[in-house]
C-alpha cells in the first residue's frame, strides 16, 4: 500500500512538471519578488510641499520645508500637479493657493499645514507605539497579499489541470481497474500541491521578508498556508469533477478571482467599511494570513474547528465525486 | 467576410470569449455604482480620538481636516493605529494642547501630519485665517474612483489579448484548428480574421466599458477612440502570438496571467510612484500598455497634450508586434 500511494506521488509529480509547474512556480517567484524589492516597497505618498514666493523677504521664515521660488508664474506651474500649496507674499496680503483635491476637508488641512510652516518648523511630536517601519510592514504587507492571490490560484487551478488531463488520457478508466482506493488518490493529488504550495511560501518569505524575519514569521504562516492550500486543493478537485471540460472550469475560476477573492483583498487592505464581508469566509481566512505575517494572529476558539470540518466535508466530497466519475468511467 | 462571420459565431459560442468580452464592462457598472462616499474615507485623513478626551473645540478642528473615529478606550485606539491596513492618527490630551500617537509604519504624508499636528492645531488657536483659493481640480471626479474607472477601462482595452490567446487555444483543444488546415483558407486570411475579431470585440467592451465609467464629451472623443484602437490592436497580436506559441490550455491560461500582469501592473504603479521626468519612467515606454494607461489618465484630467506622443508610441508598438507576428511562424 505504501508503494502504491509513492507510486502515485511519483506520476502526479511527473504530471506537474510535464504541465510545466516547476516553471510557472519559479517564474511567478521571480516576477514577484522583483517587483516587491524593486518597486513596491519603494511607493510612498510624500508630505504636501508648499512653495513661497515672497520677493521683498516680508515673511520671516523658520522652517527648512518651505520651498522658495523666484518668479510669480512658477506658483502656477508648481500647482498643476494638484498636490502642492503655493503661498504668494507679493501682494498686500499674503495668499494661500491650492488646486482642490476633490475633499474638502483635506484641502482644510493643506491650507493649514502651509500656514503652520509659515510659523516655524516642526520637531517630530507624535509617539510611535507600532513594531514596523515603512518598509517592513510593506514587505509583510505585499507578501501576505500574493501569498492569498497566489494560493487560491495554484492549487485551484493546477489540480483541475491534473485532473482534466487525466480524464482526457482515460486515467480515471484505468484507476477504477486497478487496486487503488479513492482516498489515496485524492491524497496524493493534495498532498503534492500542499508540498508545493508550502514550499512556495517558505522561499516567497524567506526571499521577501529576510532570513531572520521570514523564519520568524514561517510556523504561523505555514499553519495558514497548509489550511487555504487544503481548502482550495480539495475544492478545485470537487469542481473539476463537477463541471464537464477545463475551459468551463477557467470561466469558474474567473468568477471566483473577480468576485468573491478581490472583494476580500479590498475590505482587508485598504480599510473600505464593508459590513456585510464578515459573512465572507476566505475574508477570515485572509485576515489569519495578514495576522500572520504582522505576528499579531488572534483567532476565535471556533477557527481551527470549523476549518478542519469544512476540509473533512471537502475531502469526503471529493471521494464521493471520484468514486462517481470512476463508475462512470468503466468497472468499479 | 463569410469567415469573420464564422469566428464571430464560433466566438460567440466560447463562454471563456464572452466573459473576457462581458468582465470589465460589468466590473465597470459596479464600480459606478459605488458612491464616491465609500472612497472619501480612505483618502481622507483619519484620526482616532477616546470617547469624552478631548474638548469639543479640538474635535470641530479635527472634523474640519478629516475624519473622526470614537473608541472606548485607549487600548483599542492604539490598536487601531497600529492596524497594517488603514494610515490612522491617534490623538490623546495632554496638558492644553494634544499628543499624536502613530504606529511608525505609515506613508510619509501621515508621519508628517502626526508630527506636526499639535503645533498645526496650536497655530489655529492664536491666528486669524489666511486668505486661501482653492482653485477647481481640472477633473472634478474623485481622484481614486477615477483611477480606479481608468484601470478597469484600461483592462478592458487589453482583454483582446486574453480573448484572442483563449479562442485559438479552445480551436486548438477542440481540433478545429486541424479542421481548419483542410479549408480552403490561408494562414494569413485566418490571423487577420482574428486579429479584426480580437480588436473588433476588444473596442466594443472598450468603449461601453468607458460609457459606464465615464462621460466622454466630443473632444475627447477622437483621442479616446484612438487610444482605444491602438492598444485593442496591439492586445490582439499579443494574444495571437500567445495563443501560436502555446500548446495547451494550461500553458495558455498561465502565459496570459504573466503577460497580463506584465502589461497592466508596471504603467499604473509607474504612474503612481516615480516622477515622469525620472528616467525610469522613461523606460516604462518600451511596454505599449504604458502609453495607453498615461494616454487615458490625461483623458480622465482633461489634460490631451500629450496624447500625440502616447498615440505615436501605440503605433510603433502596433508595428513591431506585427512584424514579430508575422515573422514567428516562418521561424517555427
Amino acid at each position: 500500500m505504501k508503494h502504491l500511494f509513492s507510486a502515485l506521488i511519483i506520476k502526479e509529480f511527473q504530471l506537474m512538471i510535464a504541465g510545466r509547474f516547476l516553471l510557472l512556480f519559479f517564474v511567478s517567484l521571480l516576477l514577484y519578488s522583483c517587483y516587491i524589492n524593486f518597486i513596491y516597497v519603494r511607493i510612498d505618498q510624500d508630505a504636501y510641499p508648499v512653495y513661497l514666493y515672497d520677493p521683498e523677504g516680508r515673511l520671516t521664515v523658520h522652517s527648512s520645508e518651505l520651498l522658495f521660488l523666484d518668479q510669480q508664474e512658477q506658483l502656477q506651474e508648481k500647482l498643476k500637479d494638484g498636490y502642492g500649496i503655493a503661498i504668494d507674499a507679493s501682494g498686500e496680503a499674503v495668499t494661500f493657493m491650492l488646486v482642490s483635491s476633490g475633499s474638502g476637508k483635506t484641502d482644510s488641512y493643506r491650507a493649514a499645514y502651509a500656514e503652520s510652516l509659515l510659523a516655524g518648523t516642526h520637531d517630530k511630536q507624535a509617539i510611535r507605539i507600532g513594531a514596523f517601519t515603512k518598509e517592513s510592514k510593506s514587505r509583510r504587507e505585499i507578501t501576505c497579499e500574493f501569498l492569498f492571490f497566489e494560493l487560491t490560484a495554484v492549487g485551484f487551478l493546477g489540480i483541475a489541470s491534473l485532473l482534466f488531463k487525466e480524464k482526457k488520457m482515460g486515467m480515471f478508466r484505468l484507476h477504477s481497474i486497478l487496486p487503488v482506493r479513492t482516498v489515496s488518490i485524492v491524497l496524493s493529488k493534495v498532498f503534492l500541491f500542499l508540498v508545493a504550495d508550502l514550499l512556495f511560501a517558505v522561499f516567497f518569505t524567506l526571499i521577501n521578508l529576510g532570513f531572520y524575519d521570514g523564519l520568524s514569521v514561517l510556523p504561523g504562516l505555514l499553519l495558514q498556508v497548509l489550511i487555504l492550500s487544503l481548502i482550495m486543493s480539495l475544492a478545485g478537485f470537487c469542481c473539476a469533477l463537477i463541471l464537464s471540460d477545463f475551459k468551463q472550469f477557467s470561466l469558474f475560476y474567473l468568477v471566483l478571482a473577480t468576485f468573491i477573492t478581490t472583494p476580500v483583498f479590498l475590505a482587508g487592505q485598504t480599510g473600505l467599511d464593508w459590513g456585510f464581508i464578515q459573512y465572507h469566509p476566505m475574508y477570515h481566512l485572509f485576515l489569519a494570513l495578514k495576522g500572520a505575517c504582522f505576528q499579531t494572529l488572534s483567532l476565535s476558539v471556533f477557527y481551527f474547528p470549523v476549518w478542519i470540518c469544512v476540509i473533512g466535508i471537502l475531502a469526503t466530497l471529493a471521494c464521493r465525486l471520484l468514486h462517481r466519475e470512476m463508475t462512470k468511467g468503466g468497472t468499479l | 467576410m463569410k469567415g469573420w462571420y464564422y469566428q464571430l459565431k464560433n466566438s460567440c459560442h466560447d463562454k471563456l470569449c464572452l466573459l473576457a468580452f462581458f468582465l470589465p464592462i460589468l466590473t465597470g457598472a459596479l464600480i459606478s455604482g459605488l458612491t464616491e462616499a465609500d472612497f472619501s474615507s480612505v483618502q481622507e485623513i483619519s484620526f482616532y480620538v477616546v470617547e469624552n478626551m478631548l474638548p469639543s473645540d479640538t474635535i470641530a478642528l479635527l472634523e474640519s481636516y478629516g475624519n473622526i473615529t470614537v473608541f472606548p478606550d485607549i487600548s483599542s485606539m492604539e490598536q487601531a493605529v497600529n492596524n497594517p491596513s488603514t494610515q490612522g492618527i491617534g490623538i490623546l490630551q495632554k496638558g492644553d494642547s494634544i499628543q499624536t500617537l502613530l504606529s511608525g509604519d505609515e506613508l510619509t504624508l501621515y508621519s508628517v501630519v502626526g508630527d506636526t499636528l499639535p503645533s498645526l492645531l496650536s497655530a489655529q488657536d492664536m491666528q486669524v485665517s489666511p486668505l486661501v483659493t482653492v482653485l477647481p481640480s481640472e477633473s472634478s471626479a474623485n481622484t481614486l474612483l477615477s483611477l480606479l474607472n481608468a484601470i478597469v477601462i484600461f483592462t478592458a482595452m487589453f482583454m483582446g489579448c486574453t480573448f484572442n490567446a483563449m479562442s485559438i487555444i479552445g480551436e486548438k483543444e477542440d481540433g478545429i484548428s486541424l479542421i481548419n488546415e483542410v479549408l480552403p483558407m490561408t494562414k494569413a486570411d485566418y490571423f487577420l480574421q482574428k486579429i479584426m475579431l480580437g480588436l473588433a470585440g476588444g473596442i466594443l467592451s472598450s468603449l461601453l466599458t468607458a460609457l459606464v465609467c465615464f462621460p466622454v464629451t466630443s473632444e475627447k472623443l477622437l483621442p479616446l477612440l484612438l487610444l482605444i484602437l491602438l492598444s485593442t490592436l496591439s492586445a490582439s497580436v499579443i494574444g495571437l502570438i500567445i495563443g501560436t506559441c502555446c500548446t495547451g490550455l494550461m500553458s495558455a491560461i498561465t502565459s496570459t496571467k504573466l503577460v497580463m500582469i506584465l502589461l497592466l501592473a508596471p504603467p499604473i504603479f509607474f504612474y503612481l510612484v516615480i516622477d515622469q521626468n525620472h528616467l525610469l519612467f522613461k523606460f516604462s515606454y518600451l511596454l505599449p500598455s504604458s502609453a495607453a494607461f498615461y494616454g487615458l489618465i490625461g483623458l480622465f484630467q482633461g489634460n490631451t497634450a500629450g496624447n500625440g506622443f502616447y498615440l505615436f508610441i501605440l503605433t510603433f508598438h502596433c508595428l513591431l508586434l506585427l512584424i514579430l507576428f508575422v515573422r514567428l511562424p516562418r521561424r517555427k
